[in-house]
């Protein structure tokens, strides 16, 4: 670590780390409800566990973003940041609205439209805290001498990011209005600008754990976020084909949407040809393994499993079921998931002077998890597959075609259990560091044996 | 060779570009909804009940044009399948139209608001979604199995509020038992009792008390007992 105030990191990450294993319990909730098991109906009925689940996991992955913007933006701009106790003060805010909107929640506080549910106060408080976040990062990039293009594409990604909750705060009284400006937070931020926070992570990763020239790896970020636009823009037409859009969106959707998994390819190739050409071998292996994983399953989950129902054709019957599940739990799991536990590996030992990456217990975190992951997409996916053909094929009554993929919830459930063993690990592992120090600041990087703890 | 400016180019030109026909596709698309939605059918009680749908996260279990979550059935077209009486009669109370089955929240709602409701669940059903929710195109060809030609068609009310149920001749709801054959099991004084309070008759049982006048009780008794 160069500098000082890059330890500001150490506060998202521990945050993102509470609030991950709450995003699984309320996981197992629903999994267990699917499962016929809804006991907890009275206190915690399914549409309070699903906003719970859903907004902890973008709270999480952006206090992600955030920790690593903070670490990363005074390296790329050779300074501190501009104001370190600003940071400190954005945080602890991050961390008063997240609390209100969970708990609020729980008391049918909401705005019932999925991914939306904050509230309109909090979202106000929300775009405040954003914009202090933005201004420390800005002023410390144009107090710069220089500054590179990790940093431009991290920060444009975290500008536009920022730009585009604002449609989710329109009030419309038309549905089909309410929906097709939904997306544009919802679509635009996952196949869209997330993508370049995703793909500048990606990029000063490799810069670091790989040893090779900063120009090579930059132009190739360009090429794939620039794909990323190319067919992510219009590809939001995708899901205009059944919610009172003009037909003319089943063509461009179609076409554009299909476009979208050669920018996953690009990071997946991207990735694995970074990492074979290695000029150096890092002691931090593990932290490899999840930025070149984050490539790979981000191609599998948000590339391939999109596409597998991205065609207006295949979307016809697959719209709204546990097909669509299937597709997000693998998608953000290996784009965005994957690269905030990479900055984590990554960063720590760089933080607290301590070298724990050797050993059992991060290599086991990233298989297990993985691997978990893996079978609940199979578990989500026989069961989305099921429910299309009963259901919808073949006119089946919903609940009767429910009570048939019961038990594929129980793969669910137990594929979820090997994911949430490998968290608990990579908690474990993340709280053994301890806490960040200054003798940290200036120490070599490359050299040092590991540690276990 | 590709150079890092050129590649920079690619990225803010396709931007730029790509940016800019969203927004001319919005502007039309934006023109256009207004109808395709029936807007001008759009009135107070449809929007009165979009912000009772908002507010009570129904979207948490339901999708609605295919958005939501998917513990519950898809509504986009629930009015045309139910009937909005059935609607009215199951949010008073969904546990009792389905018992035993995973849990609907029971709102506190009143007469007005479940109107409200219903409304917007019926302006909802009317947009021009493309086809969306497509009808099933591997039923099995129920008629040649089980349909026959030779019952009366039943009372209306039969369809708005028995079948979600009940099936006859392989058509409806499996929460009841089908009802083919009923008149060999019940005369008609007992499925008139039956249909008037069937706790009454079977304290416990699973079949809610419907609202029933005379006239349409008579008339579905008249047709049950066809049903050989
Ligand atoms: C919420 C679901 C539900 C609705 C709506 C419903 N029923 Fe039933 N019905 C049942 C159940 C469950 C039973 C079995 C009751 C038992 O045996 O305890 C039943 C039993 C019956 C029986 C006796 C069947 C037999 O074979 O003995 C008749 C007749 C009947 N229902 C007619 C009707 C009619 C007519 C309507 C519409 C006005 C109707 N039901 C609406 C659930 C329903
Ligand atoms: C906790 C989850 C949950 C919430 C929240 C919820 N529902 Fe339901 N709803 C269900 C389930 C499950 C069913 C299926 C029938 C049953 O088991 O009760 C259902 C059935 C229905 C049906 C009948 C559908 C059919 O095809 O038979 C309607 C209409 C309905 N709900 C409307 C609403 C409305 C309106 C709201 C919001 C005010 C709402 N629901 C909120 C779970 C929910
Ligand atoms: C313990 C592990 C987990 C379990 C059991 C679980 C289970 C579930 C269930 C049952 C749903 C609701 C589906 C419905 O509406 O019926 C859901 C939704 C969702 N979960 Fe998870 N989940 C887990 C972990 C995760 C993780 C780690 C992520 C992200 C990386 C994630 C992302 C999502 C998303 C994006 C949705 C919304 C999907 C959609 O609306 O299409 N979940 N989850
Ligand atoms: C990392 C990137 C991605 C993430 C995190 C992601 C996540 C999600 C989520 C959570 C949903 C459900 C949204 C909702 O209903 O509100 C969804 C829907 C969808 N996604 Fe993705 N996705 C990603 C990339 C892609 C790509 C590249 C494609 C196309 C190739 C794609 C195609 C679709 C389609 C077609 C739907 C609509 C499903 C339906 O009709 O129900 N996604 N995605
Ligand atoms: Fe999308």
């Amino acid at each position: 670590m160069k500098f000082q105030s890059q330890r500001i990191a150490y506060l998202f990450f521990a945050t993102s780390l509470l609030l991950l294993p709450l995003q699984l319990v309320f996981g197992f909730i629903m999994g267990i409800a699917h499962m016929g098991w809804d006991g907890l109906h009275e206190w915690i009925p399914f549409n309070a566990a699903r906003s719970t689940h859903l907004n902890l996991l973008v709270l999480w992955l952006l206090s992600g973003f955030m920790g690593a913007a903070y670490f990363i933006i005074p390296e790329e701009a050779d300074r501190e940041l501009w104001s370190p106790p600003l940071a400190i003060v954005q945080w602890a805010s991050l961390v008063v609205v997240a609390v209100t909107a969970l708990i609020g929640f729980q008391f049918g506080w909401w705005e019932g439209r999925k991914f939306l549910e904050i509230p309109r106060p909090l979202d106000y408080l929300v775009v405040a805290n954003i914009l202090l976040f933005l201004l420390n990062l800005v002023v410390t990039a144009w107090n710069a001498k220089r500054f590179t293009a990790t940093g431009s594409v991290l920060l444009l990604g975290l500008t536009s990011a920022a730009l585009l909750y604002l449609p989710g705060m329109i009030t419309f009284e038309n549905q089909v209005f309410d929906s097709y400006f939904r997306w544009w937070v919802v679509h635009l931020w996952v196949e869209g600008v997330w993508e370049l926070i995703m793909g500048a992570m990606l990029a000063y990763l490799l810069i670091k754990l790989t040893g090779l020239d900063r120009e090579v790896i930059e132009k190739w970020l360009y090429v794939i976020v620039g794909f990323t636009f190319l067919s992510g823009i219009l590809g939001t037409g995708h899901h205009y084909y059944y919610i009172g859009t003009p037909g003319y969106w089943l063509w461009i959707g179609g076409i554009f949407g299909a476009l979208e998994p050669l920018a996953f390819l690009g990071m997946a190739l991207y990735a694995l040809t970074m990492a074979r050409r290695a000029g150096r071998d890092h002691p931090n292996r593990i932290a490899l393994f999840w930025t070149v994983g984050c490539g790979v399953m981000s191609f599998v989950g948000a590339g391939f499993l999109g596409f597998a129902h991205t065609l207006p054709q295949v979307n016809l019957w697959t719209h709204g079921t546990i097909v669509t599940a299937m597709h997000g739990h693998m998608a953000f799991w290996g784009a965005y998931a994957m690269i905030v536990l990479g900055i984590i590996t990554y960063t720590m030992p760089l933080m607290t002077g301590r070298k724990l990456y050797g050993g059992w217990v991060p290599e086991l975190a990233f298989w297990t998890s993985n691997i978990g992951m893996i079978g609940m997409t199979g578990a989500f996916a026989v069961a989305g597959i099921t429910q299309v053909y009963l259901e919808r094929r073949m006119g089946m009554d919903f609940l009767q075609a429910q009570k048939a993929v019961q038990v594929h919830f129980g793969g669910v459930v137990l594929a979820a259990s090997l994911l949430t063993f490998g968290i608990a690990l990579f908690v474990w592992n993340f709280v053994q560091y301890g806490l960040p120090n200054v003798e940290a600041v200036g120490a070599d990087e490359i050299g040092g044996a590991a540690e276990t703890a | 060779m590709l150079s890092k400016s050129q590649a920079r180019l690619f990225f803010v030109g396709g931007t730029i570009f790509f940016s800019v026909i969203f927004i001319a596709l919005t502007v039309d698309t934006v023109r256009q909804m207004p109808a395709l939605s029936n807007e001008d059918r759009m009135t107070e009680a449809v929007v009165r009940g979009k912000h009772l749908w908002d507010k009570s996260n129904c979207m948490g279990c339901h999708t609605i044009l295919g958005e939501g979550g998917y513990y519950a059935p898809e509504l986009t077209r629930v009015v045309e399948r139910r009937g909005k009486e059935w609607i009215a009669i199951f949010l008073k109370d969904p546990a009792a139209m389905f018992p035993g089955e995973r849990k609907m929240v029971k709102y506190p709602f009143d007469d007005a608001q479940r109107a409200d409701l219903i409304e917007f669940l019926a302006w909802i059903g009317e947009i021009d979604t493309q086809g969306f929710p497509p009808d099933p195109d591997l039923a099995l060809p129920v008629a040649a199995v089980a349909v026959r030609t030779d019952l009366a068609p039943p009372p209306p009310v039969f369809g708005t509020l028995c079948v979600a149920c009940h099936a006859v001749g392989g058509k409806g709801g499996a929460v009841g038992p089908a009802l083919d054959g009923v008149a060999r099991r019940k005369t008609p004084e007992e499925l008139d009792r039956w249909l008037a309070d069937p706790a009454a008759v079977k304290p416990g049982t699973a079949m809610p008390k419907l609202p029933l006048d005379e006239s349409t009780r008579a008339a579905l008794v008249a047709w049950l007992s066809t049903l050989q």
